[in-house]
């Protein structure tokens, strides 16, 4: 679906060079700090900025060939920009009507009545969160066969962000050839919704990994200090000093399980990933 | 394109308040003044309430947003200039009406055909400043492209007046030229204004990263 080779966009000192792929029908999660270059990904893949080099391609189609049509099978949604705040949600409804050739105006209206978002409200007098559903609604209303999602529940309080997962969870249950790009600072939203994700620190790809294998498989390992000396330190993927030793991460939690039962050992979580990397 | 210029108008809409006291002082307008003033006034308010467009656009990062629509922005350019076209004609055919009703009440006589090649001359010249404003807006933002607007309105006073005392110590010109040749001129000089700054536009919107 999405194809990304040798990307690089440099901003001063920070230098984004990754390739990653996003498959037909996988729902991606790319998780990193804060300037990791999770958003500049996005804007890229959107064809909002421009790449010093590398290409980025869409069913096999550079991005700026991509036709009208094919960019309209393309939905988005920007943490920090969306329609003018000026405008109404009954606009926006007429807007959408004329701008894509497939808008499925009965759902979107009928999902305004189910989230509670009224129509006759400006933007701007929106809470956050009804802001935030109806960026997700609007990328979602068209029948996209590619959803790019910038931060969708960054900032929202649990039942917000359980509604921006449902609209997602059905999008994938309606359309399963859909994919799905999601950047997100909530791991637990990733783990329920991810099959694969991607960390970036400092613009560069560490890690990328199936999420099941990355919840059954890695784990943050505690050891005191004496036993570390005595640690087979070959699947480490990281340590971190602690005050009461050791915290170690491991993409082979069998084996630690297997050789140091008296081991302590916590599941490993995208959070624990962020963190430990 | 179709879904730009439904969201211009209603982005326009916006400004209903602003829309309305406009509309409401052209009609007190068209009782007293002449028509060439009442049209020109309608027409230059229009194309700048369609250049305003473009800053609610831009605010709030909305730019970023905008550029994923399914469009390109060779597409967004046109649109601005086509919305600035139509709001330029609406307007001027609705100042026509408001003069030749206000002429009807005053129960003086009009010749609207003697008149008509001053009046439709207001369309290419307003339109000659939108095709200045348009990409002074894409470039430098509605803040910066406003300083930028005065002065370059400022400079042009300056020279229209060094021109003036130039040419009223210089050697006499011959008569005025006719209405039609000065229409002609201003048509033709609009067309290639109009070329220069889409493709100015152009080049500007396809430089910008959002």
């Amino acid at each position: 679906m999405v194809k990304i080779e040798k990307l690089v966009k440099a901003y001063g000192d920070f230098r984004l060079d990754l390739s990653m792929e996003i498959k037909d029908g996988t729902v991606t999660g790319i998780v990193g700090k804060n300037g990791a270059g999770k958003s500049t990904v996005i804007r890229a893949i959107l064809g909002l900025i421009r790449p010093d080099s590398g290409q980025i391609t869409i069913n096999g189609k550079e991005l700026s060939r991509l036709s009208e049509a094919e960019k309209a099978r393309v939905g988005a949604a920007l943490s920090d920009s969306g329609f003018s705040s000026y405008l109404r949600v009954e606009d926006i409804v007429c807007i959408l009507r004329k701008m894509y050739p497939v808008f499925d105006e009965r759902f979107f209206r009928s999902q305004c009545t189910s989230l509670r978002l009224p129509f006759d409200r400006k933007i701007k007098e929106l809470s956050a969160g009804m802001r935030a559903k109806l960026r997700v609604l609007v990328a979602i209303s068209h029948r996209a066969g590619l959803l790019i999602l910038d931060e969708p529940t960054a900032g929202l309080d649990a039942e917000a962000r359980n509604d921006i997962l449902d609209l997602l969870r059905q999008v994938m249950i309606d359309n399963d050839r859909c994919s799905i790009l999601l950047t997100s600072h909530i791991s637990s939203d990733l783990e329920g919704l991810c099959d694969e994700i991607y960390l970036l620190h400092d613009g560069k790809i560490v890690l990328h990994e199936d999420t099941d294998i990355l919840l059954s498989n890695y784990a943050v390992l505690k050891v005191r200090e004496e036993n570390y000396e005595t640690l087979d330190k070959r699947y480490l993927l990281s340590t971190k000093k602690e005050s009461y030793g050791y915290l170690c991460f491991t993409n082979e939690k069998q084996f630690y399980a297997e050789n140091y039962p008296g081991l302590v050992m916590e599941k490993g979580k995208i959070d624990d990933l962020i963190l430990m990397m | 394109m179709f879904g730009l210029i439904e969201k211009d108008l209603r982005l326009t809409l916006v400004r209903k308040q602003t829309l309305f006291i406009f509309l409401a002082m052209a009609l007190i307008m068209g009782q007293s003044m002449e028509g060439e003033f009442l049209v020109g006034y309608l027409t230059m308010f229009a194309v700048l309430v369609a250049i305003g467009t473009t800053s609610y656009d831009e605010f709030d990062n909305g730019f970023a947003f905008l550029m994923t629509l399914p469009f390109d922005r060779k597409t967004y350019v046109r649109e601005k200039y086509l919305f600035c076209l139509m709001m330029a004609a609406a307007a001027w055919c609705f100042g026509i009406v408001l003069y030749v009703i206000g002429t009807g009440i005053r129960h003086s006589a009009i010749s609207l055909t003697g008149q008509l090649p001053m009046l439709l001359g207001i369309i290419p010249t307003v339109l000659i400043s939108a095709c200045v404003m348009i990409p002074l807006q894409l470039k430098f933002g509605m803040e910066k492209s406003r300083m930028i607007l005065f002065a370059l309105f400022g400079f042009i006073v300056v020279m229209t007046a060094a021109w003036k005392k130039v040419m009223d110590n210089g050697p006499a010109l011959p008569d005025a030229l006719p209405p039609a040749a000065v229409l002609l001129s201003l048509t033709a000089a609009f067309l290639l204004l109009a070329l220069a700054s889409y493709r100015w536009s152009v080049r500007i919107m396809e430089k910008k990263e959002f």
